[in-house]
């Protein structure tokens, strides 16, 4: 027994002669879990793949400790999907659509729709519950495809770009929506996305995936530390060369880089803004820009891509 | 004065029993059933099936008329039960043609089969429960009606006169009509599994009936074929089966051998069983 929720170990699966996923191995364990990577970089295989709907060519998988291709049925019972495109009748009431599913998703029909009202009031769905889906705008039927994957009360949530077609108030609402779903409610998620912004603001780990290969996997904080940890100052001041060895030299026993008009200062604590405000005010010079940098999601996806 | 109180209605983990892909193919054989026919639905959806389906019960209706009210005039010269697809082989045809494509284009068409496939259902499944649905609905005009003209004609002493004899009609009317539903079924989710669009299925389904009759009348009366070649008839091997399931059959068909009508039913079914699957099977669901 593990705790990972999914565990592929040198997966491979090929559609014709592409590759789409080239031993990759990583682990998906509980919390909300990033599955980041470019369009066509193997993440819907993956997905598949953890639905047991394909068998890989290489490499194993397991999914709730189960093989999911050979126990498709039941792990698959315990999954919820919400796929990337529209997937319910336009002519269904919201309801009927995520009852159905619950029910089919092995709930007996008492317990279904219960649940099935319970999980449109989650998304906030709970007053337009009766409507027929193609009346909903993007938006709520996007809502309706995250209350259709929660309904059953599944171990793992799969959701395949899940604000795609969002416009930013709804995906801001979405993504509140995924983090309540992944920590108020203790469902383990995975967010299939290729937006790196939405990953890092959303989700507990990322795994990495580039041309079918898991290129990089962990805790969004680990990740950021690979490679170093030190949290930096930017700082711009016009005037030129003269005014930033001006500044520079006003800045004794602190850190800094020059690039530039530019100064990157070593953030080693609170007291580094009160050290630069200081400089900057003795030189009389203009400052155009102070800005925090810590490490981020981009500049690990970069790093491993190579 | 009451206690006003404020239930938590959220959403709560769930540790009852999960009854595994049994309840899924119930579920969704009952939501195709019902979708079909436009229950919870607006009323437009209801139309067409409720009209055929009246439409297939009308001759029963009529002849169970004529027993209770001209019961000397008409005694003996009534159909027999063997004889009532005779009346509604048009009816059955057009409803073939609606019900297939209505349960499955649409899973292909929104997507939806995609969230069955990721549910405790697989392919097989997912088949299984949309045919045993086509099949229930199909035997509303298949079944029924027989069994609807036997109870009346019997209830005006018109029917078979001893228990045993009735007995013999009610199961050959459940093996013809069931045989027939399931005929139907196989033929009309093939050609549904080939297109997303209904309004293109149900057209291919009539053109295929069509195109069969003109196919096997051209060779068997206009080229002097042999008559067993009627097997190649959509409309008329299913019906010609059904004649032979109540040990009767059509005088132009006299000399075809049954075991030959058979393996023409057979044929067919299994065509049909095999397309259905050769297109699910190359599905892709996810991508």
């Amino acid at each position: 027994m593990t705790d990972a929720v999914v565990r592929a170990d040198g997966v491979t699966k090929r559609w014709g002669a592409t590759v789409a996923l080239d031993e990759a191995t990583f682990e998906i364990g509980s919390g909300i879990t990033g599955l980041l990577g470019a369009n066509g970089a193997g993440k819907t295989t993956m997905l598949g793949l953890v639905l047991g709907l394909y068998r890989p060519e290489g490499g194993a998988i397991t999914v709730l400790d189960r093989d999911p291709w050979t126990a498709g049925p039941e792990v698959r019972a315990r999954i919820g999907w919400a796929p990337e495109h529209d997937a319910l009748p336009p002519d269904v009431p919201a309801f009927d659509a995520v009852r159905h599913l619950a029910e089919v998703h092995g709930l007996p029909n008492t317990e279904a729709s219960g649940r099935a009202s319970d999980a449109l009031w989650v998304v906030g769905l709970g007053e337009e519950r009766f409507r027929a889906v193609g009346t909903m705008s993007t938006g709520q039927r996007q809502r309706v495809k995250l209350a259709q994957a929660i309904a059953h009360d599944p171990a793992l949530v799969l959701l395949d770009e899940p604000t795609n077609g969002l416009d930013p108030v709804q995906r801001e609402e979405m993504l509140g929506l995924i983090r309540h779903v992944g920590h108020d409610l203790g469902l383990d998620v995975v967010l299939s996305s290729h937006l790196l912004e939405e990953v890092e603001r959303t989700c507990d780990s990322v795994v990495i995936l580039d041309e079918g290969r898991a290129v990089a996997q962990g805790g969004i904080a680990e990740l950021r530390a690979i490679g170093g940890t030190r949290a930096e100052l930017i700082v711009e001041v016009d005037g030129g060369d003269d005014a930033v060895s001006a500044v520079v030299a006003r800045l004794d026993g602190v850190a800094v880089d020059v690039d530039g008009s530019r100064l990157v200062v070593e953030l080693s604590g609170d007291d580094v803004y009160d050290l630069v405000r200081d400089a900057v005010a003795d030189t009389g010079v203009a400052l155009r820009l102070l800005q925090r940098r810590t490490r981020s999601l981009e500049d690990v996806y970069l790093d491993a891509r190579g | 004065m009451t206690e006003a109180r404020i239930h938590d209605a959220g959403y709560r983990r769930y540790t009852g029993v999960r009854l595994g892909p049994s309840q899924a193919i119930r579920s969704l054989t009952r939501h195709t059933a019902q979708r079909v026919m436009g229950l919870r639905r607006p009323a437009r959806y209801k139309a067409l099936p409720f009209l055929v389906v009246l439409i297939a019960y009308l001759p029963a209706a009529v002849f169970v008329g004529l027993a209770a009210f001209l019961p000397h005039q008409l005694r003996g010269q009534l159909p027999k039960v063997s004889d009532y697809y005779g009346f509604v082989t048009a009816a059955i045809v057009l409803f073939v043609a609606f019900v297939a494509p209505e349960s499955m284009c649409p899973d292909r068409k929104y997507r939806t089969l995609s969230l069955y496939l990721a549910a405790p259902l697989d392919r097989l499944s997912y088949l299984r429960a949309k045919a045993q649905a086509v099949v229930a609905i199909l035997a509303l005009v298949t079944v029924g009606p027989p069994v609807l003209m036997l109870i009346g004609l019997s209830l005006q002493n018109a029917g078979p006169k001893h228990p045993s004899d009735l007995a013999i009609v009610v199961v050959r009317i459940l093996a013809s009509g069931t045989m027939l539903a399931v005929f139907y079924t196989s033929i009309s989710m093939a050609v549904a599994s080939l297109t997303d669009r209904r309004a293109f299925a149900a057209a291919f389904t009539l053109i295929l009936v069509a195109g069969s009759v003109t196919v096997a009348g051209t060779l068997v009366y206009a080229l002097g074929a042999t008559h067993s070649l009627v097997v190649l008839n959509l409309s008329r091997v299913p019906f010609e089966m059904s004649q032979r399931i109540f040990g009767t059959y059509d005088n132009d068909l006299r000399g075809v051998p049954t075991v030959v009508i058979v393996l023409g039913t057979v044929g067919w079914f299994a065509l049909g069983c095999a397309v259905t699957w050769w297109r699910y099977r190359r599905l892709q669901v996810t991508r």
